[in-house]
């Protein structure tokens, strides 16, 4: 089938097409150059496209989800809508039911939606709530920064160790990159305790987040994955915590990257989080700057902002010994959720709130950072959804990026604390985002970042995933209307995905099944194979499943789309 | 018991097979394989094997319907199929409840038949861990794998449970016995503690045996917790357990390095229900401000807590969910299988992968004997004397694979053994028969 | 700690002991739940059978409250609670002492006299019902027969369900006629 999209005024920032007017021309799910007279027509004339959305950073399928769905109904009774004749009953506000993730993301003209954290041992399960969220691609990030192989190898040293099993493990999990959450800490977590800063080993192992986090960079690099590695620093959410920031992206300075298309060899996530002056809760000020300058003068990083919305969310993190403390902060309800050999996890519900100093203090942080930094490329908008916010508020935070007149009212009538202005800078930038730039943070930054070549753009050969809003953007001013950029951006006018119309104005029309987008390292069989042979008696001994039941078998990733990598090159 | 000689006259062996008996979901049992059939099953504890190693005589294998005399008369699949999904269709107030002896593939057309005639679906949550459920709403829920306990815990508590005899190599795989990683001796590494007002089995077997008093656990439990945050017991005795012998036990829990709780129906099935649950995950979260605590609930079937993170994912509802109103509503004591029943609101029962005969109170079972009962299974059970539809299922992890969720909710995927009887049919493909024929029905009456 | 000391239990029945006093109905506490004796034979399928009413048509008891009532192991007894009453087998209990307490294995017997109620919280009560024993000559019924007589789902009117013929330890059902 073949389709072109008419008229529209086109933003693709890896083409460098800055809101011309022009065609948008695809055939079999794919963009192509021309198509013949026979192609079916949309008049989208004026109106705004780019390419479908890519979410960087989400949590949207895996066992955490499932604890926050099964132990907070009151979350799910927000946000219930019954069948249509095309779409399943929704549930959920900040964890939504899966047919309601798949919807709500298309509907925001997203395509493809990372998801940051599984575990190894229940990789399984994300894979069958993959298999239940329809409309979206999904890449799984694999969880090593605490798995005690990977730990022992770190203190050892043995890089091309640790990239034999990184390569065996996302075959065995069906994952897309490394992820390495609070390295060591969840790991001390086991017993209770957590580690602070990068040199501070974990117990009875003996090594440091420094040392793990440097290890897995190198054997990430030798293998030459598409995405870097993928890291939630130490110290999360503690006051006084940039420090600790900037010397984890500073460790790895000096590793050289092997990959031609993305740029970075540590994309830092949720930032927001990690950029904080101050000693306690109550002098806490923002540590943007030193964070902001750091990235704006070194090109081996990007990160992703974890954006406070200011709403009642759910929290979830690997970070075991975070949401402990947060609990311990908030007395809301706390789940935990530790996993043997290899990570911890944690669940506490939040109440962001406008009136609380400190949470106002954070959403003038995440917004500082997209601001402060200066190259776009180097920033992903995210809330860490459902962290900070749910992903249904994306729009909402854009609206905030292209608009100064609407912070300084937000900050002005009191819809945020005066802590929002006071310790952080934000009242003095009046830096704006323009669609050009949206575009860059939502779709051509991520599709560099991750080393998708085939998404993020609307090249030929790309994949047709693309959304078309209600905007025109020659007839509009988004400085002036942020409630029109919120509600454009949330009820796409057309979202395509492989060339197909899945939303028109705004409504789900067509339910298709997601894709499993997961690595496949070609050339490095034998040294998986060895490493697999040396670990294996460990395994039998101290996992509690068989590894033939361990193994995610290839029915729960059906159907898949693997980006091949050769190790060899 | 009499000596039986080792099983030698087999095939083939299985390897690594799971067993489809009890929450512990054991992963590394072999199956003895002659001529299609089990002959011998190893690693299997006595629950396991007795399941693996089933009774013929009671196997159901042919389709069958009630006739007029209330006897029940063997028909082919098309005939007792359309019998069924007849019922379904015309059915004002169906709940379709069982589900946890099946497998996740099995649930989803399950769950696409009850979106479709607006059924109510349950799992045998609702009469076992459903107050932990509620618990877990009101307060937490701090757990881990059982991995974490093998390799770390020091101090291991059972209470309202009796793995000894429902879950018996729990103390063996995970807990209790084996060498884990930072337990090298095994058994001599951990003290195991058992509060339970009979000298259970499990008792026998504990360093600490706390025998509170019936309906005790909620006391005690306070009084733990009022030790811990430092306030002087008030009263000599607590739950029939001396004031000193608990600030004893609250000091050895403070002080271990991984400590886990595992609790059981003994604290869902009585009087205070969820309110005993929510003060135990309580208590393990004031413990967390020492030392490291975690706990986890014994799960009775080997995917009951399958279903509930089945559902929870598909709608956002663990159990209960009722689809009348074409949303999914989850409201205990409304929504409810047994609450259902004892208020005869129920008009056709579908039953899969259950046996409410052998389970539920006789009180909500008299409302089964007024309705049309359909039963999936694949034993002859007391639910098949009240069954009106009986269709023959297949027996997961033996003769059908497919997925599971053991009690830690770690996925495992079940394969088979063997080829299933050739009467049978697999649940997943009955119940997608099911959603056809009730499909084509509703769509005729439109 | 001094509940680390385990008590000595009595495999044996003492009629005589002269620290019990007979009575004729023993008022206790009803506790249901699995046992592996239960357990392996209701999951093996084979609930029709005698082995089952064995193992799950059973009253454990305390054998001081055995001693009171006068019966001893396999004798009948009746449980009467306020939802309905059931022939089991006496057993002295493996997990005694536990005077004033008896234990009935979940299944189609212990249904018949626990409670229903669920006080809106899902779960009916399974647990801590009060209830009452006393010695009864009425034989304890097999599955399907316990089945029928409590709940006479297919019972026709005007039968009396007591004087029909057992239904067995096997299935029963009308099979289709097989040509060779």
């Amino acid at each position: 089938m073949e389709y072109i999209l008419k008229n529209g005024i086109v933003y693709d920032p890896i083409n460098e097409i800055n809101g011309e007017k022009k065609d948008v021309m695809f055939k079999d799910g794919k963009i192509v150059n021309s198509v013949s007279d026979d192609a079916k027509v949309i008049d989208v004339t004026d109106k705004l496209v780019m390419p479908a959305g890519i979410d960087v950073h989400c949590h949207l399928a895996g066992p955490k989800l499932c604890v926050g769905r099964l132990y907070r109904p009151e979350d799910e009774r927000r946000g219930v809508k019954p069948k249509t004749d095309i779409t399943r009953p929704e549930t959920g506000f900040s964890i939504p039911n899966c047919p309601a993730t798949g919807y709500r993301f298309s509907k925001m003209g997203y395509g493809t939606v990372v998801e940051a954290a599984v575990p190894p041992l229940e990789a399984k399960h994300t894979h069958e709530e993959i298999i239940a969220i329809p409309n979206i691609d999904i890449p799984p990030l694999t969880l090593f920064g605490n798995n005690w192989f990977i730990l022992q190898f770190a203190k050892e040293g043995r890089i091309e160790d640790i990239a034999a099993f990184v390569s065996a493990w996302l075959k065995i999990t069906k994952g897309y990159g490394v992820k390495i959450v609070n390295p060591c800490g969840s790991e001390a977590w086991g017993w209770g305790m957590n580690v602070h800063g990068i040199d501070d080993p974990a117990p009875y192992w003996d090594v440091t987040a420094r040392e793990v986090i440097r290890a897995l960079a190198q054997a990430n690099e030798m293998l030459g994955l598409p995405h870097s590695i993928h890291i939630h620093p130490n110290d999360l959410g503690h006051p006084g915590n940039f420090p600790t920031t900037v010397n984890t992206i500073d460790c790895m300075k000096d590793i050289k990257k092997n990959s031609e298309y993305r740029n970075q060899t540590i994309h830092l996530t949720h930032a927001q989080f990690h950029c904080y002056d101050g000693t306690s809760w109550r002098d806490v000020t923002s540590g943007v700057e030193p964070v902001a300058d750091y990235i704006n003068k070194h090109d081996h990083v990007t990160m992703d902002m974890g954006q406070v919305t200011l709403d009642e969310t759910t929290t979830m993190t690997a970070d075991g010994p975070m949401e402990y403390d947060l609990y311990e902060l908030t007395g809301l309800k706390w789940a935990n959720k530790d996993i043997e050999l290899e990570t911890a996890s944690g669940l506490v519900p939040f109440i962001y709130s406008g009136r609380n100093p400190v949470h106002s203090l954070q959403w003038a942080i995440g917004l500082e950072l997209a601001l402060m930094i200066e190259d776009p490329w180097k920033v992903c908008l995210t809330t860490d959804s459902p962290n900070a916010g749910p992903f249904i508020r994306y729009p909402r935070v854009m609206s905030w990026l292209m608009s100064y007149q609407r912070r300084a009212e937000m900050m002005d009538n009191k819809e945020v604390h005066a802590w929002a202005g006071r310790k952080s800078a934000l009242g003095t930038l009046d830096r704006e985002y323009d669609f050009y730039d949206i575009a860059t943070i939502t779709r051509a930054g991520p599709s560099k970042i991750y080393g998708f070549e085939d998404r993020g753009h609307l090249g030929a050969g790309a994949i047709a995933d693309i959304a078309v809003y209600d905007l025109e953007p020659n007839n509009f001013d988004p400085t002036r209307n942020a409630a029109e950029v919120e509600k454009a951006f949330s009820n796409a006018l057309y979202t395509i995905k492989d060339g197909q119309i899945l939303v028109k104005d705004g409504e789900i029309v067509k339910v298709v099944s997601s894709k499993h987008v997961r690595t496949e390292v070609e050339g490095f069989e034998d040294e998986e194979k060895r490493i697999l042979e040396e670990i294996m008696p460990f395994f039998n001994r101290y996992y509690t499943v068989k590894f033939e039941n361990y193994v995610v078998h290839d029915h729960y990733a059906e159907p898949s789309s693997v980006y091949k990598v050769n190790a060899s090159k | 018991m009499a000596y039986e000689p080792p099983v030698t006259d087999y095939d083939k062996i299985v390897e690594n097979c799971t067993c489809a008996f009890c929450g512990s979901n054991c992963d590394d049992v072999d199956i003895l394989v002659k001529d299609n059939h089990v002959v011998g099953v190893r690693h299997a504890c006595r629950l396991g094997a007795s399941k693996i190693m089933e009774d013929e005589d009671q196997r159901l294998t042919v389709p069958m319907i009630r006739d007029e005399n209330g006897e029940l008369v063997e028909v082919d699949w098309d005939t007792a199929l359309d019998k069924a999904a007849e019922l379904i269709a015309g059915a004002v107030r169906p709940v379709f409840y069982g589900w946890s002896e099946t497998s996740i593939e099995a649930m989803k057309p399950g769950l696409e038949l009850t979106e479709l005639v607006g059924a109510v679906i349950d799992n045998q949550a609702t009469i076992c861990h459903g107050p932990t459920v509620q618990a877990v709403q009101n307060v937490g829920y701090p757990l881990m794998t059982l991995g974490e306990v093998k390799n770390r815990a020091d101090m291991v508590v059972y209470t309202g449970s009796n793995p000894m005899n429902a879950h018996p190599r729990h103390l063996a795989r995970y807990t209790t016995f084996p060498k884990g990683f930072f337990r090298k001796r095994g058994r001599f590494d951990r003290t195991l503690v058992t509060w339970d007002p009979k000298y259970s089995d499990t008792a026998k077997l504990s360093d600490i045996w706390v025998p509170f008093e019936e309906n005790g656990d909620y006391a005690f439990c306070n009084a733990i917790r009022a030790v811990l945050k430092g306030k002087e017991l008030k009263q000599d005795v607590i739950s029939g357990i001396p004031k000193e012998d608990i600030v004893a036990l609250t000091e050895k829990m403070k002080n271990t390095q991984f400590g886990a709780l595992f609790f059981g129906l003994g604290l869902t099935h009585t009087l205070s229900k969820q309110r005993n649950i929510d003060i135990a995950i309580q208590l393990v979260q004031d413990l967390n401000k020492y030392t490291k605590w975690v706990l986890l609930p014994m799960r009775g079937h080997f995917n009951v807590n399958g279903f509930n993170i089945f559902m929870s994912y598909e709608m956002g509802f663990p159990y209960g969910v009722d689809f009348s109103r074409g949303y999914p509503r989850y409201m205990i004591g409304e929504t409810t299988t047994i609450d259902l029943l004892n208020r005869k609101e129920c008009d056709v029962f579908m039953v899969i992968a259950a046996d409410p005969g052998a389970h539920f109170p006789g009180g909500a079972l008299a409302h089964l004997a007024d309705i049309p009962v359909i039963q999936i299974d694949i034993h002859w059970g007391p639910s098949t004397e009240l069954a009106d539809v009986v269709l023959p299922g297949t027996f997961i992890g033996v003769e059908t694979a497919g997925t599971s969720y053991r009690m830690d909710s770690v996925p495992i995927f079940m394969k088979k053994a063997i080829d299933p009887p050739e009467t049978c049919r697999e649940d997943e493909w009955i119940v997608n028969e099911l959603l056809k024929r009730v499909t084509k029905l509703k769509e005729a009456s439109k | 700690m001094t509940y680390i000391e385990k008590p000595s239990i009595s495999n044996v029945v003492k009629f005589e002991d002269p620290d019990v006093a007979q009575v004729k109905k023993l008022t206790v506490m009803l506790n249901t739940g699995t046992d592996i004796y239960q357990g392996a034979c209701k999951k093996r399928g084979s609930t029709l059978k005698d082995e089952y009413r064995k193992v799950a048509g059973v009253c454990y008891m305390d054998p001081k409250d055995m001693a009171r009532l006068g019966v001893g192991n396999w004798d009948s007894v009746l449980v009467k609670s306020d939802w309905g009453e059931v022939v089991c087998y006496a057993a002295h209990s493996r997990d005694a002492p536990h005077e004033g307490m008896i234990f009935i294995p979940k299944g189609p017997w212990a249904n018949v006299v626990v409670s229903p109620e669920t006080y809106c919280c899902s779960d009916p009560t399974y647990k801590g019902i009060h209830a009452t024993v006393e010695k009864t000559d009425k034989e304890v019924l097999l599955m399907a027969d316990l089945m029928r007589y409590v709940y006479k789902k297919y019972v026709k009117e005007g039968d009396k369900t007591e004087e029909l013929p057992s239904l067995g330890e096997m299935p029963i059902y009308k099979r289709k006629v097989r040509s060779q």
